[in-house]
């Protein structure tokens, strides 16, 4: 049962981080390619404060807080860069964010933080306090998506010069796009830090910055459910393929390939086609 | 002595950059696509650089069958992955082009093991003493001798042939090429061939340098490549060879400099950013 | 002094150190349609991002009903009552006509998130737009993608658009280029009408018959300079204007 709960905690956490990417390069269309930052931002404020004893839950506001702070200031230089520009002065956001970590002794440089204290209601409190959490953050950004912020979002991310025409603030709606998906991986690696009690650098690196990519893409860009089924189910593949470790990440690479070249609008498109067809028939 | 070493050093991880950067360069020109896959190319270079001489003795015929096989894997890397992919979001094919890039990292550890290949009688080993106090082995020598002469045979060919100005017309304007009867489609395999086979001779080299192939050696070119392309202003050959050399350079500082504060692979970035956040179009821009 | 919809005052605007526009001045009254032509190349689409603050003016000022916005965003000259129909159309290809055009009618909630959060509704700009529709006659298409629609039906789309900004001050950038005859003739008519809802309205067009039949004056310009500016049949008898704009001997 530990076991289960352990993978099913580690699904939630995948879920949390991979719907706050959502906001920013589903919503409102802006590419990132170094949102595991925001995760370490958030992981290595909420250990460095456990482990002075302050508890779990109050970490997430200094967490989330740190990271949208962050999040506020990429997102302020981001706007003076567009589409493949962006993607790769996001990529450069995860360098600069695991160089800088490695060279800080306070923030057990290469080593890392271990010793992160295990949280006060247990394993099974955690799963439920990240089930919550992704509830929470879910609720969100469906309101998000059905107000008019989402659908101011959804010009920006088609086109923003002429969403500027239309009248709308631009930079103010993407800021905030910002804020609210960097806050939300700040909560992520709140709970992640507490999850496995152990964090370094290499957590927080371009890999998983492109895994959660993955998610979003696979999901189906945008698409709350799409992207909480790929995330849920990208997380726990490694579990699955315990049998072929080994292949582990060949299996991975062929996959994401796969399903850009076979299903390049992800889960969401799939599943739509699938609805279309039956009401054909 | 210090500061003139550095400079050297800069400059043959320039060289080396500017080998990578070409292929990358051209395929964003043609295709607005980040090709994070090329990386796979140069270390699929290494490998056969050092199999072929490890087999044969002979480093020059390893590093033409490097360039030749790694220039054909390139060619049909188009084919497979980015064509079928044009009509899609740039955001489908970068992603299409991590996943080979991860996969084949894979392939690499499984064909060849964990732990890499080695020179078993390392060649270009000699050292020429260019001045006083400061001596290079041969096998730096030739990284920079070979990028010059590969780059510049290239930009020969751009601006001597028919081929090579219709290239450049298509890297400039796609469209504009293709209306003006240009075969969009060659010059993109021809693209592949030259780019592939300039990461391929990289990978031969730097196998070379750290004696060293292993399965995830394209890892820190792969991103870093993509910093310079943009550093350069995307799609802009010129631009990405003169990012290559400057990234070099300041690496080569910026470790002795400000390594306590940043790592080597970060400080290519912030110099990207502090670049971007003055010109976000990159050092030149496109043209 | 009542002051006009549009004041332009002595702007000049140099790209690289060519003049697209020297010293241009002109006014726009109230409920005004002006026609603005002038060959290609004379700096009409510069003057028109000059109004709507795409495109800085190295001197002069721009003031709209009385108040400077010279120094305003484009998003800001829109609040405050410009709004631009392109000559290229750009719809949303994501959504529906009808979503166009509401969200083009949001009003303030487009100024800030945290406004926008607080609004789920969208009936009323809904039902806004599809008057605007009707009104341009694409009420039987409001929920059509743009992809489904022919270029002509997408240039009323952008019109309409243009209008859910609720603007003082229209620009219309070749509304009515790529359009089949009928098509052009309807669209003009469209346009001429716009005035009687309290609009004023600039036509950059290259359709000089329509732009003759529909506009009462006239603004030519040339070489980025202005040629001419006034009564449309006092313009088209001036010979600087034969000469310049129609390659017509004097």
């Amino acid at each position: 049962m530990a076991y289960e709960i352990v993978v099913l905690t580690n699904m939630a956490i995948a879920v949390l981080f991979a719907l706050s990417l959502n906001v920013i390069t589903g919503f409102c269309g802006q590419v990132s390619l170094g949102h595991a930052a925001f995760l370490g931002i958030g992981a290595y404020t909420s250990a460095m404060l456990s482990k002075e004893g302050v508890p779990l839950i109050i970490t997430f506001i200094p967490a989330m807080g740190m990271a949208a702070l962050i999040g506020l200031i990429v997102g302020v230089a981001s706007l003076r860069v567009r589409h493949d520009f962006l993607a790769i002065t996001t990529m450069g956001v995860v360098f600069l964010f695991t160089g800088i970590v490695r060279k800080q002794e306070i923030l057990g440089g290469e080593i890392g933080i271990a010793g992160i204290p295990a949280p006060d209601f247990g394993r099974v409190g955690l799963f439920a306090t990240s089930l919550l959490c992704v509830l929470a953050y879910l609720l969100l950004t469906i309101w998000i998506r059905r107000s008019w912020t989402g659908f101011a979002f959804d010009s920006i991310a088609e086109d923003e010069d002429t969403a500027r025409l239309l009248g709308i603030n631009v930079p103010k709606f993407k800021l905030f796009a910002f804020v609210v998906g960097t806050a939300g991986a700040g909560l992520a690696g709140a709970l992640y830090a507490h999850q496995v009690r152990f964090i370094g650098p290499d957590s927080f690196g371009f890999v998983e910055s492109i895994s959660v990519l993955a998610m979003v893409i696979v999901g189906g860009i945008g698409s709350i459910w799409g992207v909480i089924l790929a995330a849920a189910f990208l997380s726990a593949l490694p579990q699955f393929f315990q049998v072929i470790d080994d292949y582990k990440l060949l299996v991975y690479g062929l996959l994401l390939f796969g399903a850009m070249r076979f299903a390049p609008e992800g889960i969401d498109g799939l599943l739509k086609k699938i609805v279309r067809r039956r009401a054909v028939k | 002595m210090l500061f003139f070493d550095l400079c050297i050093q800069g400059v043959i991880q320039g060289a080396i950059y500017a080998l990578i950067a070409l292929g990358l360069t051209l395929v964003y020109g043609l295709l607005r696509i980040l090709h994070v896959a090329h990386a796979a190319l140069f270390t699929l270079g290494g490998y056969i650089g050092v199999i072929v001489t490890n087999g044969s003795g002979s480093f020059l015929l390893a590093l033409f069958t490097s360039m030749l096989i790694v220039a054909v894997v390139g060619m049909s890397s188009y084919t497979i992955i980015y064509k079928p992919l044009l009509n899609r979001a740039p955001l489908i094919s970068l992603i299409a082009s991590i996943g080979i890039f991860i996969a084949s990292e894979e392939l690499f550890r499984i064909f060849f093991g964990a732990y890499g290949l080695s020179y078993i009688n390392p060649p270009l080993q000699g050292q020429i003493e260019i001045l006083s106090g400061v001596s290079l082995s041969h096998a730096r020598i030739l990284v920079v001798v070979l990028a010059i002469g590969l780059l510049s045979g290239v930009g020969w060919l751009a601006i001597n042939t028919r081929v090579g100005i219709a290239a450049r017309a298509t890297v400039i304007d796609p469209q504009m090429a293709a209306s003006s009867g240009i075969n969009v489609e060659i010059i993109r395999y021809g693209s592949f061939f030259i780019g592939s086979a300039f990461a391929g001779a990289a990978g031969v080299m730097v196998s070379l340098l750290n004696n060293l192939v292993e399965p995830t050696m394209g890892a820190v070119p792969s991103y870093k490549a993509l910093a310079i392309i943009v550093l350069g202003g995307l799609g802009n050959v010129r631009g990405a060879l003169v990012a290559s050399l400057a990234l070099g350079i300041i690496e080569s500082f910026g470790t002795i400099y400000v390594g306590h504060l940043l790592d080597r692979d970060s400080i290519a970035f912030a110099f990207l950013i502090m670049v971007l956040m003055v010109r976000p179009q990159g050092l030149l821009a496109r043209g | 002094m009542i002051a006009k919809r549009l004041q332009i005052k002595n702007v000049s605007v140099k790209f690289g150190g060519l003049s697209a526009l020297e010293d241009v001045s002109f006014e726009v009254d109230d409920n005004q349609l002006i026609g603005f032509i002038g060959p290609n190349g004379a700096g009409k689409t510069t003057l028109m991002r000059v109004i709507m603050g795409m495109v800085n003016p190295l001197s002069g000022s721009v003031l709209l009903n009385g108040r400077n916005i010279t120094n305003l965003t484009s998003v800001q000259r829109i609040h405050a009552g410009v709004a631009l129909g392109q000559q290229i159309v750009k719809p949303l290809r994501q959504m529906s006509l009808l979503d166009n055009v509401a969200l083009a009618s949001g009003g303030k909630k487009l100024l800030s998130p945290m406004r926008a959060l607080l609004v789920q509704k969208r009936h009323k700009e809904r039902e806004l737009a599809r008057e605007l529709l009707i009104q341009v006659g694409l009420g039987d298409h409001s929920e059509k993608l743009p992809s489904e629609l022919p270029l002509g039906y997408l240039k009323r789309l952008e019109v309409a658009r243009a209008l859910a900004l609720r603007p003082s001050l229209l620009l219309l950038d070749e509304p009515l280029a790529g359009l089949s005859k009928p098509e052009a003739e309807q669209m003009a008519d469209l346009i001429y009408n716009l005035p009687r809802v309290g609009l004023s309205v600039i036509l950059i067009e290259h359709n000089l018959p329509q732009v003759q039949r529909i506009c009462p004056i006239l603004y030519v310009q040339s070489n980025g300079r202005q040629l001419a500016f006034g009564l449309t049949k006092d313009v088209m008898a001036d010979p600087a204007v034969r000469q310049a704009y129609l390659g017509v001997g004097a």
